[in-house]
């Protein structure tokens, strides 16, 4: 896809949870574009809407009215298997609490990503071994989560989430969970890999300095969306 | 293969969990076992209670009612003076009658049907012609009964001895009594002993009352050549004697009627040509001779009393719910558990579905974890299962089983006054008992039907527990699921 073509189309998008009996607008009629490759992030104080819109970006819950398009695609009205296809596909998921199975080696949960797409055994385990290597994991591929430290297992994520080569990463809080130097050490990681696989990045974060190496900074504020910089070319 | 190691890796992570699933299941499975290793055990015990009653491979039993008495009264009294004292050739003397013939000295030694109806051969022929019947055989279940009386050489009077006698019909080895007896010693009848005068007696008879292969006995008035001796097993009166049918029937009498019993039998013995046939077989009988009282070895089963058949209603009834109920407990406690550890997986299940697993994917895992602990739970059930049963053969008691007797069963003394008003206790080969007690011993074992049954079991209680558990994981949305994480 062409980098100046956008991937995302939002157009009206309103989200209401109901929480206690009582209704809670977390998105309100929200428009946004985003473009092929881009690098997205998204800021806000905690409660104003930033998880639940890349949970409807990912695909992960559907808006209460409004379109997300993906690649010319609707993820609001499309049947839910085509969604999980394209959440299995296209989507990389990197979250806060670095969401690793603890039962499972650092490699198992690379590879749990692969299992969805049916990736015969032999490329799978090379690919896992790759996507570790490229995270600087490879000589704890066989470690559980409970060995590793939390810049450790978030590493393991961002393999995770790469390891299927997706055209989206998606990245909720990444470094909230992590001490500066780790939150440095994580950045610099998404930031390299962003450059290199030509990847669109959505990042929330209410860290300012790791906001601030995006390409576009939005701010999330009550449901709604305002963009706050725009340098891309 | 990675749903294998994800399954391995969770039930490890969650050992104590499934170990008590796994104990849970094995309780209710090791049960169930035992309580179908009991009643076998029970079964198994009638069964050879009715086998040595009737045989091995007989499946129904005919018979009829006693006649009213038409032959003349066998009476015992005293006539003249008291024979004590010294001497006392003047005084009275005992006196038998027997069929119109009175007795005053020797030895009276009668052969007698007990209280029982008679079949001819011709009928046993008719039953035996049946297309449903693969062999029928007649059977005689006669009383020997002796009495000494006194003489002036001999004023005492003597106790009066018994002893009981089948007749057996040696062209039917598989049929009555006599098939179920183990030879001890000396030979079995062959088919030229038909018509001889030769006996097989009880060990346990013969041991009490010194006889061996090779000696002679009295039966009817008839000196029989001994050539075996056989043992019943689980047999609380078995016959004395056995002698061939044709002998039997020629010394025996019916006292109903004072004649003689050849040609007659009191039992036949039937054999179904299949399993399935016993109930058309017993129908087709009862069609062919109103008369009689047809009786399959089912319907005996059902009349046995005693602890052996107070086993059985407890092995059945008590038993049967007590393994049912912990198997719901345990199933139970399993889907409470199972569910309660997806509610602590949400997460976990959540990033998955996030990864895009399919929700059947997810459901599998959960089923298949559940699955192995029911199959973990059901191996160790068939072993508590097999230690169940062991205990049970160790220290069961021998059940005791009061059995309908065929024929009646054999006689029961009938006492006749003799000289100087002694009850002597004379046997006149009168009216039989109904009823025969027999203790056998109690042997349960576990049947290949019981461990397939509790495997069986095993994965109905995992697939049960896992389904819960499953369709719980199934229906979370992935961003509900994650936001528990947050």
């Amino acid at each position: 896809m062409e980098p100046s073509i956008d991937i995302y189309r939002l157009t009206g998008v309103s989200k209401t949870y109901r929480k206690s009996g009582r209704e809670i607008l977390a998105v309100r009629e929200l428009d946004l574009s985003i473009r092929n490759g881009e690098w997205l992030a998204v800021q806000g104080k905690t409660g104003h809407g930033k998880t639940t819109l890349l949970q409807l970006l990912g695909g992960l819950d559907r808006p209460t009215q409004g379109r997300v398009e993906f690649a010319g695609r609707d993820l609001a009205t499309a049947p839910e298997a085509q969604v999980r296809r394209v959440r299995a596909g296209s989507f990389g998921f990197i979250f806060q609490t670095f969401n690793l199975v603890p039962t499972l080696s650092a490699h198992e949960n690379v590879e749990a990503a692969l299992i969805p797409l049916g990736v015969p055994g032999t490329q799978r385990r090379e690919r896992v071994t790759a996507a570790l290597d490229s995270v600087g994991l490879g000589d704890r591929a066989q470690h559980l989560p409970g060995e590793l430290s939390g810049g450790q297992q978030q590493r393991v994520a961002i393999a995770r989430a790469l390891v299927k080569e997706p055209r989206v990463l998606l990245a909720d809080e990444p470094t909230g969970n992590l001490d500066e130097d780790t939150r440095d050490e994580i950045i610099g990681l998404l930031d390299t890999l962003w450059r290199e696989r030509r990847l669109t990045l959505v990042l929330v974060s209410h860290d300012s300095s790791v906001v601030r190496r995006a390409q576009r900074i939005g701010v999330m504020s009550r449901g709604r969306l305002s963009i706050r910089q725009d340098s891309r070319a | 293969m990675f749903f294998l190691t994800y399954l391995r890796r969770e039930l490890r992570r969650r050992m104590r969990q499934a170990v008590f699933i796994a104990i849970g299941l094995a309780i209710g499975i090791g049960l169930v076992i035992t309580v179908i290793g009991a009643s076998s055990g029970v079964q198994a015990a009638q069964a050879k209670v009715l086998r040595a009653l009737y045989g091995i491979g007989t499946d129904v039993t005919v018979t009829t009612k006693p006649k009213p008495q038409s032959g003349l009264p066998i009476t015992g009294h005293a006539v003249g003076a008291p024979l004590s004292g010294s001497g006392g050739s003047g005084g009275p003397r005992a006196e038998i009658c027997l069929n119109g013939k009175c007795y005053t000295s020797g030895t009276v030694d009668t052969l007698a049907l007990g209280d029982t109806g008679t079949l001819t051969q011709a009928q046993v022929a008719q039953i035996a012609g049946r297309h449903e019947v693969s062999a029928a055989a007649g059977g005689l279940m006669l009383t020997d009964n002796r009495v000494v009386l006194p003489s002036a050489s001999n004023p005492d009077i003597q106790p009066p001895t018994s002893f009981t006698v089948d007749g057996t019909d040696i062209s039917q080895p598989r049929l009555g009594p006599l098939s179920n007896a183990r030879l001890t010693s000396g030979r079995a009848f062959t088919a030229a002993d038909q018509n001889s005068d030769v006996a097989l007696v009880d060990a346990d008879y013969a041991s009490s009352h010194d006889i061996k292969p090779g000696s002679t006995t009295t039966i009817g008035g008839t000196k029989f050549t001994v050539i075996g001796l056989v043992s019943q097993p689980e047999s609380g009166s078995p016959p004395n004697m056995y002698i061939p049918l044709a002998r039997a029937a020629a010394l025996a009498t019916n006292p109903a009627t004072g004649k003689s019993m050849k040609g007659l039998v009191d039992t036949v013995y039937v054999s179904a040509a299949s399993a399935t046939d016993i109930g058309t077989v017993q129908h087709e009988i009862e069609h062919l001779l109103p008369a009689a009282t047809v009786t399959s070895s089912a319907d005996l089963a059902s009349e046995i009393t005693g602890s052996a058949a107070g086993a059985a209603k407890l092995a059945g009834a008590l038993g049967k719910w007590l393994a049912v109920l912990v198997l719901i407990a345990a199933f139970a406690v399993a889907s409470l558990l199972t569910m309660a550890a997806v509610a602590r997986r949400v997460p976990e299940f959540g990033t998955l579905k996030a990864l895009g697993w399919r929700s059947s994917r997810i459901v599998g895992q959960v089923l298949g974890e559940s699955v192995s602990t029911g199959i973990i739970g059901g191996l160790a059930g068939v072993g508590l299962g097999f230690a169940g049963v062991a205990i049970i053969d160790k220290i069961a008691p021998k059940l005791s089983a009061t059995v309908p007797s065929p024929t009646g069963g054999f006689g029961t003394p009938q006492t006749v006054t003799g000289p100087g008003g002694v009850a002597g206790g004379a046997l006149i080969g009168g009216p039989a008992t109904s009823h025969t007690t027999v203790a056998v011993p109690m042997s349960a074992s576990v049947t290949i039907a019981a461990i397939v049954l509790a495997v069986l079991l095993a994965i109905a209680g995992g697939l049960l527990a896992g389904s819960f558990g499953g369709w719980r994981a199934a229906r979370l949305r992935p961003a509900a699921a994650l936001a528990r994480v947050a």
